[in-house]
């Protein structure tokens, strides 16, 4: 299937395979830093739990992009495009589950009103509080994940890859967890200690919300629901133009279309016509995206009448 | 949403934190200078021992730091610690597991000396009600320039 895509949508995917890469990468130095500073603030641990967090949506790409890659098969005769929204589907319950407990967690350390300590440490002569440490952390935990995100986010729209548009959605949202994890940390040291609570849980609700916003994106795929837009649950604009063209092109026919993975793949119910028409021809929307339309196939009916 | 906004609180944080920074929920550190002393627990086997010169050592010079006087207080481990989590002391000094049990529940400050027991260490240091990050940092400094790494 990858090699019917065409040359800006395979030279997105290579982008954005370098992207996650770069991820990856520097996540490997954040999670180890965290855990070095984490001490026994909630709101640190919040923002350390979801950079662990961050390695499943760049895995779960670099994994069911080169699935994506093989083909078809005897045992996958219709190839892997659908491990793109495994992945999504993944992707969103580690967040989903993981949002509730950290939100669980915040609410119990508030509830037994837990004082958190963040002490002091020695280098070069001076005793530092660790709080400076833990907000340096913080911001090298932020600013790079925008970056990464705001870059992602129109290489996602060239390729409609669902996993990584949601990646770049919450790492160019990490700026509201960062400064919620520093008025946290901060907020220890005025003295109000539930401030770190209280952070860890507004940084947890983000978190939920993002996980059940691909949640439900996700399984809309997986359950064969129609197309949904990058951005939200609902039905993309481009499936429902494709629906009305087919419509009128097949005049009382019912029409289908469902999503997997980049692609779309729709149904007419109905007796073929002679001559089918190419999908470029039908796909109503801007021709730079007609590559969407990968797959049309005709359904008889019990009432389809086949002509002489 | 830029960086802007994010350096600007950093900035006001930085400038506003210059002064008695951290500060004490409970206020530990503000009332020891306001009452001029602070209450101690001693971890000692026997009432009546002389304090380790180490733990002498430390009380002279968080006096020093806190402008206040040490009311002294003998006891076991888990009387005195449990005195502290409840707020009826501000510091105890004894020695304790480096992997104390109470290691949620106190925050222990740098060691003033360790001894090898067989496979275990055991620490003599400070222990300080958590999250009075304030009074830690003072302990913890002047544990600091008394413990084995500053000699």
């Amino acid at each position: 299937m990858n090699n019917a895509y065409p040359p800006h949508v395979k030279a997105g995917i290579r982008k954005a395979i370098k992207l996650e890469y770069w991820t990856i990468a520097w996540l490997m130095t954040v999670v180890p830093l965290m855990a070095m500073v984490v001490g026994s603030s909630q709101a640190m641990k919040t923002v350390w739990m979801e950079d662990m967090l961050g390695f499943i949506p760049p895995i779960a790409f670099l994994i069911s992009e080169r699935l994506e890659r093989k083909g078809a098969t005897s045992s996958y005769p219709f190839g892997f495009d659908r491990v793109n929204g495994v992945a999504f589907v993944v992707s969103a319950v580690a967040l989903t589950i993981m949002g509730g407990y950290l939100l669980f967690e915040a609410v119990m350390t508030l509830a037994w009103a837990e004082h958190p300590t963040v002490g002091t440490t020695r280098a070069f002569g001076q005793d530092i509080w660790l709080g400076w440490p833990m907000i340096a952390v913080l911001l090298w935990s932020t600013i790079p994940s925008m970056i990464l995100g705001r870059l992602k986010l129109p290489v996602a729209r060239t390729i409609n890859d669902k996993v990584l548009h949601t990646d770049a959605e919450m790492q160019k949202a990490d700026w509201m967890t960062g400064i919620a994890a520093i008025v946290g940390v901060m907020g220890i040291g005025f003295g109000y200690w539930w401030m770190d609570s209280a952070a860890a849980g507004l940084i947890s609700f983000s978190i939920i919300k993002d996980g059940v916003t691909a949640l439900r994106a996700a399984t809309a795929e997986l359950v064969d629901g129609a197309p949904r837009a990058l951005e939200s649950d609902v039905v993309s604009d481009e499936a429902k133009r494709l629906k009305s063209a087919l419509t009128r092109r097949f005049p009382s026919a019912k029409v289908r279309l469902r999503e997997t993975g980049r692609v779309i793949q729709a149904e007419v119910a109905t007796v073929p016509p002679k001559t089918v028409p190419r999908l470029d021809e039908i796909w109503p929307g801007d021709p730079n995206r007609a590559w969407r339309f990968a797959h049309l196939s005709f359904v008889p009916t019990s009432s389809s009448k086949v002509p002489r | 949403m830029t960086l802007r906004p994010l350096i600007t609180l950093l900035a006001i944080l930085v400038l506003v934190s210059c002064n008695d920074f951290p500060k004490d929920p409970r206020s530990t550190l503000d009332h020891i200078r306001s009452e001029r002393s602070f209450r101690v627990g001693l971890v000692s086997p026997a009432a009546w021992n002389e304090p380790d010169p180490n733990s002498k050592r430390l009380l002279m010079a968080v006096a020093n730091a806190a402008e206040a006087s040490p009311k002294l207080v003998h006891g076991e481990t888990e009387v005195l610690l449990a005195a502290l989590e409840e707020g009826k002391l501000e510091l105890v000094i004894g020695r304790f597991e480096k992997k104390s049990p109470w290691a949620s529940r106190v925050t222990f400050g740098p060691p003033l000396r360790v001894e090898q027991r067989g496979n275990s260490e055991l620490l003599l240091r400070p222990a300080m009600r958590n999250g009075e990050n304030g009074w830690i940092a003072l302990i913890e400094r002047e544990a600091r320039n008394l413990g084995p790494a500053a000699q």
